[in-house]
């Protein structure tokens, strides 16, 4: 323990790592309020920036990016009625409502500190809980994987985009991506077409390019005539005593729900910023103000959203699992930089873990600054005009992902998976869920061959392991939990 | 029925079907190496075999729910798409910097941008900027083309 806190106190003592870390959420910050580029866009953007780098200094740009991006979607929220990330949808019920009413100041003190709050108490969850799980996954077996990744692919269906069915079909498209390639056991091409550039498979980060940021540069063509009203606004204020004593439950709430939904596979600060809030309004005494400017409504989004960020870090980086899109693109920056995702991070690579745990605490202290003193420079940053912004997230696009591999097949990756995302979105299926069954995939299909061997083709056999067991079952009541509770319902009228 | 809200599951269904052939068109593997284990055509297949299922029920929920109006995508989005097809000839015939400054010139235009120095000015100034950071930072070798020869030379 003492060293683990030795290794995230040397954060505090590293300048260049200091510096990083505030450039990066400066750089989080305007990706943040940018409509359209989220968290994952940038960090997807990022990525091929953070190749020369060391492990840790590329894997704290990543994560840094993260949990100040989450936080800076409030920003646009609050002042412009646009989210600038999909995490802070639920900021703007009341956000912008407060803002209107002249207290644009107030709404962003109270979105600061209880996003700082829930940054900070997922990080303090993450350093205890990740070790902890890492002991337990130290146990799984190919059976126990294949079960927690099937786990993993049963909560896309609760995305917040798309339904259930439309994410499934994503998950199960993005798995086969993952078969493209040469099958590792017995080295039969598959889905390559003569092209050997396949042989060890489809780049994860052309792929998150492409369904991130083209498709959505594709979406936000549609909406070049945007228009959108400003609120002026003289400066942040801290939260008022009064203020703290009606908001401290709700943010202890939702910094709770935040964690807990972050760690669950594939849901991420979206769906947590959602439940926070509702549960918010839920737990009020004050029902009628929210939807108009409730403190208590923003509080609960906000400490929610940036709680799911170390939460959804727990599954990523102790079972190799992203809890989210945005740890999606950070777990394939450890693997590109050598880190293997899984327990024997734990064990291997202690001290870069807890500095990474440690660049992240340190992040949320630096974008609350950030929020508090430069709230309004980076509101009018969001005002840049579309014309401008994207074609320039174009060229960083086609560049980023070939500069990965100096492959030009990786820019056709990219292009090729804009416009598959673009239409996938637009028919309502979200493109997250592609992402993670690209990512799970190899895992699925490896740890299914493994346990076959291992039960010698008995694959009945996985479900007498009861960790499997519980996974499964898990799984299942995931997929079919919703349907056989409405089913129970209508039969008791 | 309405069928054209079976146009989006016939895609996937479509889709799904021909991985199905594809799979089944690649090789066995002899049972020596695959043991107990699966043939590398097993896992895909039983990808789409779930898939069709989901297609199945996907079709009867948009049945279910009836059409849903999707607004028509302007002309700024089919010509961004166009804008790609256009990147990828001049990569392949002339250079990749010619195809990301001609594509961001356009792109500017297209997306409403009226001055036309602005949008000359950002589709010559982002390249560059890039190439030079890429090419002296992280030392990235670009694909060979028109410019790109000439400055490695």
């Amino acid at each position: 323990m003492l060293e683990a806190l030795q290794a995230m106190g040397s954060v505090i003592l590293d300048p260049y790592l200091i510096l990083l870390i505030f450039i990066t959420t400066v750089l989080g910050v305007i990706i943040g309020v940018l409509p359209g580029l989220g968290a994952t866009t940038g960090a997807a953007l990022l990525l091929p920036f953070t190749l020369t780098m060391e492990p840790l200094h590329a894997i704290t740009v990543l994560a840094t990016v993260y949990v100040s991006a989450t936080f800076a979607g409030s920003i646009t929220a609050i002042l412009i009625n646009t989210p600038g990330t999909a995490a802070a949808a639920a900021t703007t019920f009341d956000g912008f409502p407060l803002a209107q009413r002249g207290e644009a100041g107030r709404a962003l003190g109270v979105a600061v500190v209880s996003s700082t709050m829930g940054g900070v108490f997922s990080v303090i969850v993450l350093c205890v809980a990740a070790p902890l799980l890492a002991r337990v996954a130290y146990q799984f077996r190919p059976p126990e994987y294949f079960a927690l990744t099937l786990f993993g692919l049963s909560m896309l269906a609760s995305i917040s985009a798309g339904g259930a069915v439309r994410n499934l079909i994503g998950g199960v498209v993005g798995v086969w991506l993952a078969t493209i390639g040469a099958d590792r056991a017995t080295g039969i091409e598959r889905f390559m077409f003569g092209n050997y550039e396949l042989y060890e498979g489809i780049g994860f980060v052309p792929v998150f390019i492409g369904l991130f940021a083209m498709s959505e540069l594709l979406v936000q063509s549609g909406r070049v005539n945007h228009i959108v009203n400003t609120i002026s606004m003289k400066a942040v204020m801290l939260p008022t005593k009064e203020d703290y004593k009606k908001i401290w439950k709700t943010v202890l709430r939702s910094c709770g729900i935040g964690t807990f939904i972050g760690i669950l596979p594939a849901e991420g600060a979206t769906v947590a910023s959602m439940i926070g809030y509702s549960e918010a309004r839920r737990w009020s005494k004050n029902k009628e103000e929210f939807g108009k400017g409730s403190i208590e409504g923003i509080a609960g989004a906000e400490a929610a959203n940036n709680a799911a960020t170390g939460g959804a870090m727990v599954p990523t980086m102790v079972l190799g699992i992203p809890g989210s899109g945005t740890t999606a693109v950070i777990l394939v920056g450890l693997m590109v930089h050598g880190l293997r995702p899984g327990p024997y991070l734990f064990t291997e690579q202690v001290d870069t873990v807890y500095q990474i745990f440690g660049a992240m605490l340190l992040a949320n202290f630096v974008f609350m600054a950030m929020g508090l003193y430069a709230a309004k420079i980076f509101a009018r940053i969001s005002l840049v005009p579309r014309p401008i912004l994207w074609p320039v997230v174009f060229a960083l696009s086609v560049i980023g992902a070939y500069a990965l591999n100096a492959s030009l097949l990786d820019v056709w990756i990219v292009l090729i998976f804009g416009v598959i995302g673009y239409f996938a979105r637009r028919h309502g299926f979200a493109v997250a869920p592609i992402a993670v069954g690209l990512i799970l995939g190899e895992m699925v299909e490896r740890n299914l061959q493994n346990s076959l061997k291992m039960f010698e083709g008995e694959w009945w056999l996985i479900l007498t392991q009861p960790l499997a067991a519980v996974f499964l079952l898990m799984a299942f009541l995931g997929l079919c939990g919703p349907a056989i509770l409405q089913w129970i319902m209508t039969r008791r009228g | 029925m309405k069928p054209r809200l079976l146009v989006i599951p016939a895609i996937i269904a479509a889709f799904s079907a021909a991985v199905i052939w594809a799979s089944l068109q690649l090789e066995l593997s002899p049972p020596m190496i695959v043991g107990e284990g699966m043939q590398p055509r097993a896992f895909p297949i039983f990808l789409m075999a779930i898939n069709l299922l989901l297609v199945v029920i996907l079709a009867v929920q948009l049945q279910r729910e009836g059409p849903k109006r999707i607004p028509r995508q302007p002309y700024t989005t089919w010509g961004s798409v166009v804008l790609l097809g256009v990147f990828y000839v001049l990569t392949v015939t002339l250079d990749m910097f010619i195809g990301i400054a001609v594509v961001m010139f356009l792109m500017c235009l297209i997306w409403g941008e009226r001055r036309i120095h602005v949008a000359a000015a950002l589709a010559l100034v982002t390249p560059l900027a890039i190439f030079i950071l890429f090419d002296s930072a992280l030392k990235v070798r670009f694909p060979r083309g028109v410019l790109v020869n000439w400055y490695y030379g």
